[in-house]
């Protein structure tokens, strides 16, 4: 595996606090991802993962506490200042969030487009390797309204790396695929981190995909990172909550 | 809460709320000026938008215009008819047409074609993640979505506000002398004498600042939708309603301001 360095943080989250109305969803957040590496965020659902990777972009303003990228605080960032930061970062949105007015190429080829690129025949053929990486080579005159939800998912990822970022924030990008087809965009996170560097964060439902992939695993849970180590760490864990997290117990009888 | 204060708190908060609208538009109206600033202008875009703005709503105008036109010449040759000047119809409906109805209607239709469907189109985005999308790939939503429509807007309004003078006053001319039998040479007269370039101008200028308030207010709509499909729809009722009133109250003031620089009759 390529080298992780740990000794100084690529993104530093202090303190992250950010309420909706009454509802407190995180309450005091640290976490420092290190240059290279994958994280995977795990943790019940609603407890605030996504709400996460949105303060790390820049979409959200935390409440209190900081996001710092390199030692730049994102949080008093004026948008346009943010805008050239994100170039850097690819995004893939829960619910995938393509243009509903452009094509899967056009949707693919946004990133690059605003990255200044014009040449017609570099873009169409990023565009091709990147819907190749996901298997929807076939696809790319469609419109995303006649995708299924795993399709879209993939074209979230597509357009997410392919400008090749430094960094790339996956928001659950292998929820509602097939086994194969999991497998397939576990080993691509894989290969971008040992071939290019790139730094991942990835929030995941699917404890398979958390051993195959992980360098170290965060638990969101009650608003705070309820655990984080690497995912043997996470296996000996004595926590009986996590054990029961890890195994999908509820502990309620049918 | 007694009777007095409970008003006094409502309307309160009712001027409150007005006045942190107003803040709104203004800070959409400072980001649109950093946009042209920056020249971030996006021409494909922009060309798209006076497509569907300019071309598309030309129909819509020159059947409002024309309409307008005919009817306001019957309804005047009724009345002038009684005091034997019924050939000047076309100085009254011409000058009205170039200062009022033309900017005025043209706006008003433009306002339920284009400013609801921007309203609509941006909320969608808003609400389905789609803006945070542009923002996380590092395109402003301002530069995107907001500056094309309104430089497409502040180029369209002026010429179809144009087009619905001219294709009101054809029907003018064509009820005038084809049904009234006023005499073609009369009526054309009336036409030239009573109207003037500063009356055209009059009706651009007004098209212009209906252009603008137009787009900001239905992209501003767009922009702060939430809660899903009711959200847009609310949004979009508010853009068309908004943009129509706010159109009709800044005529009156714009008509008294214009009328200092380009003055009709003495009476001012
Ligand atoms: N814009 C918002 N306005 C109000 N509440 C919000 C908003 N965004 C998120 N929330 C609330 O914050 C909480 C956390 O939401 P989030 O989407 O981060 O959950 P999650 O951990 O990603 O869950 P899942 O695993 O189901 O995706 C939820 O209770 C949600 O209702
Ligand atoms: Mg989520």
């Amino acid at each position: 595996m390529a080298a992780i360095s740990y000794d100084k943080p690529f993104i530093r989250i202090t303190g992250l606090k950010k309420s909706f109305g009454e509802q407190k969803t995180l309450q005091g957040v640290d976490l420092d991802i290190y240059h290279g590496e994958t994280l995977v965020l795990i943790g019940p659902s609603g407890e605030g993962k996504s709400v996460l990777l949105k303060h790390i972009i820049g979409l959200l303003n935390p409440d209190d506490g900081k996001v710092e990228l390199e030692g730049t605080d994102l949080s008093h960032m004026k948008e346009r200042e943010l805008l050239k930061m994100r170039r850097r970062m690819g995004y893939l949105f829960q619910n995938a969030a393509l243009f509903d007015s452009l094509t899967v190429a056009e949707n693919v080829a946004f990133p690059l487009l605003e990255a200044g690129i014009r040449d017609r025949t570099e873009i169409n053929k990023r565009v091709q390797e990147a819907l190749e990486l996901v298997e929807l080579g076939e696809h790319k005159d469609k419109m995303p309204v006649n995708l299924s939800g795993g399709m879209r998912k993939r074209v979230g990822i597509a357009r997410a790396i392919i400008s090749k970022p430094d960094c790339v924030l996956y928001d659950e990008p292998t929820a509602g695929l097939d086994p194969i087809v999991t497998d397939v965009i576990d080993l691509m996170i894989q290969r971008l981190q040992k071939r290019f560097q790139v730094t991942s964060i990835v929030i995941t439902h699917d404890m398979g995909s958390v051993f195959k992939i992980a360098d170290r695993v965060a638990m969101l849970k009650n608003g705070v990172i309820y655990f984080i180590g690497t995912p043997g760490e996470l296996k000996q864990s004595s926590d009986p909550e996590i054990q029961n997290f890890i195994a999908g117990r509820s502990g309620m009888c049918a | 809460m007694n009777f007095p204060f409970g008003i006094l708190a409502i309307s309160g908060r009712w001027f409150l709320d007005f006045l942190a609208y107003l803040g709104e538009l203004g800070a959409l109206s400072g980001q649109l000026v950093e946009s042209i600033k920056l020249g971030a202008i996006r021409g494909r875009l922009m060309l798209q938008q006076i497509v569907t703005i300019g071309y598309g709503s030309q129909a819509v105008v020159i059947v409002t215009g024309a309409f307008t036109g005919a009817v306001f010449t019957a309804q005047s040759y009724f009345k002038f008819k009684d005091f034997g000047i019924e050939s000047s119809v076309g100085g009254i409906v011409s000058v009205s047409l170039c200062r009022e109805l033309g900017p005025v209607l043209a706006g008003l239709m433009v306002t339920g074609r284009v400013g609801a469907s921007m309203a609509a189109e941006i909320g969608t985005m808003k609400v389905s993640e789609q803006i945070d999308a542009l923002r996380v790939m590092g395109a402003h939503p301002v530069d995107y979505l907001v500056l094309p429509r309104f430089l497409a807007m502040v180029i369209s309004m002026p010429l179809l506000i144009s087009e619905c003078i001219a294709f009101g006053l054809g029907a003018s001319f064509l009820v005038g002398t084809g049904i009234f039998n006023i005499p073609y040479a009369w009526y054309w007269k009336h036409v030239v004498d009573h109207t003037g370039l500063e009356d055209v101008g009059f009706g651009m200028i007004k098209g212009f600042v209906f252009g603008i308030l137009i787009v900001l207010i239905s992209c501003h709509q767009g922009l702060i939708a939430n809660n899903g499909a009711v959200g847009v729809g609310l949004g979009t009722t508010r853009a068309v309603v908004y943009s129509s009133l706010s159109l009709l109250v800044c005529n009156f003031f714009l008509t008294f301001f214009l009328n200092y620089f380009f003055p009709l009759g003495s009476a001012m």
